[in-house]
């Protein structure tokens, strides 16, 4: 990817009391789908709260599409260029499918009303809602409902897509449909996606971020962080007390994840084992940006 | 001035959603609680004075505040949150959609009150309007300084917590005093002070913050 960043974040830090939420994050995002992916309180979602404008940082500068939010017009025109799907999107639960992704256009300022109508039939098309824009909200699904958001996040064909776990509580149908949508979305733009689901971030992303305690941790492809794991997969008979990780699979056998002992049978690794190697006690890395 | 055209077309646009978006249920039980305490001036028959059509005015003015500390709640904000349009205008937009109906309701139950027993409306009204300037200015403060959706309910609680602990402050400080009592004009005075204290602070509260102030930093968890 030779593409100019969509965002340029340096030394971004925020702290709640004495913890820090974010503490120093600097990274690039370009034109793709970024994963990110890190324990519960890692501060993703504080990362792409800042990101989005929704709070600002204590120190540290970012640019969306070379708008700096850091000052009213800057962070106006940086809204004007960013969708933004958040991790518990609530609703007006009254409001029809179409009525509420009206509403959210015309804070995105399409204010001419053929026009914003066209805007709003071609996003809930995008995440197929167009047989239930009738519908009330209090009425759709929770799937339906993240697709409502998805779609919300849609308006104005924005350069920066953030999402923070998009996928959470659906069943694996509704996950399978959201991740063609994710991926249509990174076809053209640049996307940040924050989950836990490793599976997710191994089969959509170009790039991956591994947060830990508001630090970036890994960064780098989505090959990078499996390679970490090579060689430091094996299966045994029993438990290798040895193991960082190790549990029981469907054939009997245990997987194990760590430093192998000699002679072991190693297995291929996963995204998910490089992802665990990074989060157990490794060095920071941080791969050039 | 294709730029105050572009902001007309755009409040013309918002009107009906935020019109819809409103939350009705609470307000409309604190208009109808506001308007119907004072009926009982008129329905309960016999003996009653002006310090009884206090109480029931004053109950008319919590009612309402009640009410407005719920005006700023959006279910929705955690997606409206990146919104170009700033929340000055959203929720200056919401106000101005519901003061007149407040402004109504009290009317009516000030009218509600049999002339001969009802306090002087100047000096209630002055009441009224600085305890729902204090419920609006904790509105937009919770709304300022945390991210949750609907504090309506904390604020509102907040706000009859200190009205009740607002009763047992010594004479001299008190705000709710009777008509008879030769405190009156010095109460209002307070109140007027707590009008023009609340105001500008809730006006200066609505704006979004660009950046962090560290002693803050703990309250947006």
């Amino acid at each position: 990817m030779t593409t100019a960043p969509t965002v340029s974040a340096s030394g971004l830090t925020l702290r709640y009391g004495g913890t820090a939420a974010l503490d120093d994050v600097s990274l690039r995002l370009r034109e793709g789908i970024t994963g990110l992916i890190g324990p519960n309180g890692a501060g993703k979602t504080t990362l792409l709260r800042v990101l989005a404008t929704a709070v600002p940082a204590d120190r540290g500068a970012f640019a969306v599409l070379g708008h700096d939010p850091g000052t009213t017009a800057g962070r106006q025109e940086a809204r004007r260029r960013l969708g933004y799907l958040p991790q518990n999107p609530g609703f007006h639960l009254d409001f029809t499918a179409f009525s509420f992704v009206d509403y959210v256009a015309i804070l995105k300022e399409l204010t001419d009303r053929a026009a914003r109508h066209r805007e709003v039939r071609r996003v809930l098309e995008a995440v197929d809602l167009s047989d239930v824009r009738g519908k009330r909200i209090k009425r759709l699904s929770g799937g339906m409902r993240q697709r409502v958001a998805l779609a919300a996040a849609l308006l104005g064909d924005p350069g920066l897509l953030l999402l923070d776990e998009p996928t959470v509580g659906l069943d694996p149908e509704q996950r399978m449909r959201f991740r063609e949508l994710i991926a249509q979305a990174g076809e053209s733009r640049t996307v940040l996606l924050s989950t836990h689901q490793t599976e997710d971030v191994a089969m959509l992303c170009h790039r991956v971020i591994v947060m830990v305690r508001g630090r970036i941790h890994f960064e780098g492809t989505p090959a990078e962080l499996t390679a970490r794991a090579a060689g430091r997969v094996w299966s045994s008979a029993e438990r290798d007390p040895g193991a960082r990780a190790g549990w029981r699979t469907g054939l009997g056998t245990f997987r194990n994840v760590g430093d192998p002992p000699r002679g072991a049978a190693l297995l291929e690794p996963t995204l998910e084992d490089g992802y665990l190697l990074v989060l157990d006690g490794e060095p920071a890395e941080v791969a050039s940006l | 001035m294709p730029e105050v055209g572009a902001a007309y077309a755009r409040v013309r646009a918002l009107l009906p959603p935020l019109w819809r978006a409103l939350p009705w249920r609470v307000l409309g039980a604190a208009g109808g609680s506001a308007t119907a305490l004072p009926a009982l001036a008129r329905l309960v028959s016999g003996g009653h004075d002006t310090a009884f059509a206090l109480i029931l005015l004053r109950s008319a003015e919590v009612a309402l505040a009640l009410g407005l500390a719920f005006l700023l709640d959006d279910p929705a904000r955690h997606i409206t949150v990146a919104v170009p349009t700033r929340r000055v205008l959203r929720n200056g937009l919401r106000l101005a959609l519901v003061v007149p109906l407040v402004l109504l309701c009290w009317t009516v139950a000030l009218l509600l009150v049999p002339g001969e027993i009802r306090p002087p409306a100047g000096d209630v009204g002055l009441e009224a309007a600085a305890l729902a300037a204090l419920a609006l200015t904790g509105a937009a403060a919770a709304v300022r300084f945390t991210d949750e959706p609907q504090p309506g309910a904390v604020v509102a609680a907040t706000l009859l917590a200190v009205t009740v602990l607002e009763t047992l402050l010594p004479e001299r400080c008190t705000l709710f005093v009777d008509v008879a009592d030769p405190g009156w004009a010095a109460a209002h005075q307070r109140w007027a002070v707590l009008l023009l204290l609340t105001v500008p602070m809730g006006a200066a509260l609505l704006p979004e913050r660009i950046r962090r102030r560290r002693a803050l930093a703990w309250t947006h968890r």
